[in-house]
């Protein structure tokens, strides 16, 4: 009986773990059925800015590198048509391999040329064709195929963010015939390499993709099909999900709507987190008394209590991590203990407020001074963060006012500079310094506040040069020790935080920081 | 008559011109532009000389003058342009959503109608009975709720208590008429119930005066049963101001469910209304209120025809 025991309990493991190992298993089958805020204005990725786009459209499409679908950092670069690359040791030119096994939806095949037209189309669009990133792609000199399956970026100067640029989700890749033709075909037509074929679209209402059998991924996409609904108001969105009309919503719910699906959904619910690559920070108008002076604008930071903010507001809004210019957990990220040593960073709260009054004494502004912050009317997470910031801003003597406007009048206002104290905002769509720095040198058409820091725009460009990971970082931290501590240009906030809960069938998707990336749907399955 | 409905059709043209004049007017007070919307997204850092090109494109760089003139042209050949949200042609993006508004207008009108036309009656029969009460309290409960509060409801309730939602993707009717009226009947029951409220009131109301005429007296003298008197002459008579409610709020229903259409996610004009204000849309904008306009304008017309005809007493000159 006793030599029977051994195989007996392994055979005993074996039968436990099959069911657990087989669920994991991808299976195919099935329609995603997912909701979407916001719906394409157009379809051409090139010329848009809003998720509305990624999110329903994306899986028709490839890009030449994309992220890793299962980096939670989201700033792992690997290929999507590109099979491998190489990169010359002066770093000025960059040589992409392209699958050879890729067709369009049409059943053409892709070649380099495409990649190319599609590059040239972002880089330098014809007359009347908007392309709204092209300034991140300075540094290319020209783009040019040695042969049907080869393409090479060639640089002016090194770029450290130049792999994640071209794993844009953005840069979609066109058939190069009918750009040639029609540079708006693109706008109102569908047509890429990706692992969905396009179905349908009702405007309003629904997007439909099904599944690509020649997709080059073999035994890819999972998924039958998917259906996208577009779903603006944030209390239906929640229903569809409860009422499971809809499996999972790929931006963003509140921590309260998250809590109320957990509440009803029980197990049925999944619930993924990240640091959101998105961040409110707070403007101040340098051309303006008193903001010209950075004792008052280290002040206004240096009261805000962010470690306690972050506990209070996580639990109501989209915001929770305390941290730097790079979004916690990332590569570039300010280590915790570097990040305290900042401005209004550091744990004791009433020594910074001391140091805060101290400084606003020193700067001639009086007890009670008053002035008005200027915030953008929506719900999550401008408005809590408004209020909280007036509280905080209170208690080291200062009397705030706020006015909230609506979106089309808060831009304009930015823009003009009609304001003291704003409310401001970055999102960015890949976790890379480059990016999410864009809009701090000088002469960046989103530099509201209008300071002039040369050693800002100095440390950006050197920083956006640097091939070393190492020195990068350093040449950060001292960027990031310049912009919120010793000028104080900006004050941040708090991270934003991203929560999905969603259906707990749908499998092969992980969250990242961005909303924007990981939608290509390629990966992703349902459980029975 | 005749020359009465012509003078009635031909004012309105001038109607129409100037609530387009209106309207053209009002939504540019309103501050941004679409352009600045469209490109101000999570980012919100695109220069000022794309946006100006953009505005080049869609004409918003020209006087407001001749913005109008060139849009106003094109109305008078039923050409109301593109939005310029989607760049897609504004008859597609109504046509898209207006069977589903018809759809829910007319369904809770039925339920209005079924619901205000026995309660009425019935609460001016027995006025100041324990029935009239109740059916007073039914109604008044109806007017004092809002029918979006009520879709509110009526979604937490299928949610909670049955577990279930109403489908979010809306079907024509003809392509499967279970999943049709399972994802617009709720809609139509807190539309339907609010408007049954006015004209339930209405009803009660205009019986009661009819119920007091000499001609009623006159066929109740002559020995007519109760149920003639009351369907042949009573009814037919108090059905002139029913009818004027139930036609306005029909009219009133194509474009005005905003709140509701959000809650049911319902892809009608209400919510494209919303979304056209949200994109500052303005040639989308535009071409809803002309259609909210015509339709009220063409209700009113069928409304007066109505009169005529329902009332041998009412003659125009």
């Amino acid at each position: 009986m006793r030599r029977w025991r051994g195989p007996f309990i392994a055979l005993l493991i074996l039968a436990l773990a099959l069911p657990a190992w087989a669920q994991e298993k991808p299976r195919s089958g099935g329609e995603l059925v997912f909701v979407v805020p916001s719906e394409p204005p157009s379809y051409d990725a090139h010329q848009e800015e809003t998720f509305g786009v990624i999110h329903p459209m994306a899986p028709h499409y490839s890009t030449l590198l994309r992220v890793d679908p299962f980096d939670k950092t989201g700033t792992k670069p690997v290929g999507d048509l590109a099979e491998s690359w190489t990169i010359s040791k002066d770093g000025l030119v960059y040589t992409f391999k392209i699958r050879r096994d890729v067709k369009f939806h049409d059943g053409s095949e892709l070649t380099s040329k495409d990649v190319k037209a599609s590059y040239d189309k972002i880089l330098s669009p014809p007359a009347g064709v908007k392309s709204l990133r092209a300034s991140a792609y300075g540094s290319v000199k020209a783009v040019d195929t040695p042969d049907a399956h080869t393409v090479r970026f060639m640089l002016k100067w090194p770029e450290s963010s130049l792999l994640l640029n071209l794993a844009s989700p953005w840069n979609w890749i066109y058939k190069a015939d009918i750009l040639a033709k029609d540079p708006h075909w693109y706008e109102k037509n569908v047509m890429g390499t990706g692992p969905f074929k396009f179905v349908e679209h009702v405007r309003g209402s629904h997007w439909v993709g099904k599944k690509n059998p020649d997709y080059w991924d073999k035994g890819k996409p999972y998924l039958d099909s998917y259906r996208a609904i577009f779903i603006s108001n944030s209390a239906a969105q929640v229903a569809a999900v409860r009422g499971e009309r809809a499996m999972i919503q790929f931006r963003s719910f509140s921590p309260p709507e998250r809590d109320s699906l957990v509440q009803a959904l029980g197990p049925k619910i999944a619930v993924q987190e990240s640091p959101w690559d998105c961040l409110n920070f707070v403007s101040m108008h340098h051309e303006k008394k008193p903001f010209d002076d950075k004792r008052v604008r280290r002040a206004l930071s240096l009261a805000l209590d962010r470690y306690e903010g972050s506990k209070a507001l996580s639990r109501i809004t989209l915001v929770k991590d305390v941290a730097g210019i790079i979004v916690p957990g990332t590569p570039y990220a300010t280590p915790p203990q570097e990040l305290e040593k900042l401005a209004g960073y550091g744990r004791d709260i009433n020594v910074n407020r001391a140091e805060a009054k101290r400084l606003l004494k020193e700067a001639g502004v009086p007890e009670g001074f008053a002035f008005t912050f200027k915030n953008r009317g929506i719900p999550h997470p401008y408005e809590p963060l408004g209020i909280w910031l007036i509280d905080q801003w209170r208690q080291i003597g200062l009397n705030v006012k706020q006015e909230i406007l609506e979106a089309s009048a808060y831009h304009p206002m930015l823009k003009r500079g009609d304001f003291e104290v704003a409310m401001d905002f970055q999102c960015g769509f890949i976790v890379e310094p480059d990016l999410d720095l864009g809009r701090f040198p000088s002469t960046s058409d989103a530099n509201y506040g209008k300071h002039k820091d040369t050693v800002i725009d100095d440390l950006y460009v050197r920083q956006a040069r640097a091939t070393d990971t190492e020195e990068r970082k350093r040449i950060l931290r001292t960027l990031e020790k310049r912009l919120l501590d010793d000028e104080a240009h900006v004050v941040y906030t708090l991270q934003w935080h991203r929560i999905i809960p969603h259906n707990s069938r749908v499998k092969g998707w992980t969250i990242t920081p961005s909303h924007y990336l990981n939608n290509q749907l390629d990966t992703v399955w349902l459980t029975e | 008559m005749h020359t009465y409905l012509l003078k009635r059709l031909l004012l309105i043209f001038p109607t129409l011109f100037g609530v387009a004049v209106v309207t053209f007017l009002l939504i540019r007070i309103i501050p941004g532009d679409v352009v600045e919307l469209r490109y101000s997204g999570d980012r919100g850092a695109v220069s000022q000389q794309l946006l100006d090109q953009e505005r080049a494109r869609i004409g918003l760089d020209k006087p407001v003058w001749r913005q109008f003139a060139t849009w106003i042209w094109g109305v008078a050949r039923l050409d109301f342009g593109q939005s310029m949200w989607t760049g897609a042609p504004i008859w597609q993006e109504i046509k898209l959503r207006f069977a589903l508004s018809l759809q829910v207008a007319v369904m809770a009108t039925i339920v209005a109608v079924l619901l205000a036309i026995p309660l009425g009656v019935l609460a001016a029969l027995k006025q100041d009975t324990w029935i009239d009460y109740a059916v007073r309290v039914f109604s008044i409960a109806g007017l004092a709720m809002p029918s979006f509060w009520l879709g509110i409801v009526l979604i937490l309730m299928l949610l909670i208590v049955f577990q279930w939602l109403p489908p979010m993707v809306y079907t024509p009717f003809w392509v499967s008429p279970w999943q049709n009226l399972a994802q617009l009947i709720w809609p139509a029951l807190a539309v339907g119930y609010r408007y049954s409220a006015v004209a339930t009131r209405m009803t009660r109301s205009a019986m009661l005066e009819v119920l007091r005429e000499d001609y009623i007296r006159t066929a109740r003298a002559k020995g007519l049963m109760q149920k003639l008197v009351l369907s042949r002459h009573a009814l037919k008579n108090a059905m002139l101001p029913v009818l004027t409610v139930v036609a306005i709020e029909f009219a009133f229903l194509i474009g005005g469910l905003v709140v509701t259409e959000q809650v049911f996610n319902l892809n009608g004009i209400g919510l494209l209304f919303v979304q056209a204000v949200a994109h500052r849309d303005y040639t989308l904008l535009q071409a809803l209120v002309m259609l909210v306009a015509g339709a009220f304008i063409l209700v009113n017309f069928l409304m007066d025809v109505a009169y005529a005809w329902l009332d041998p007493r009412i003659r125009y000159r």
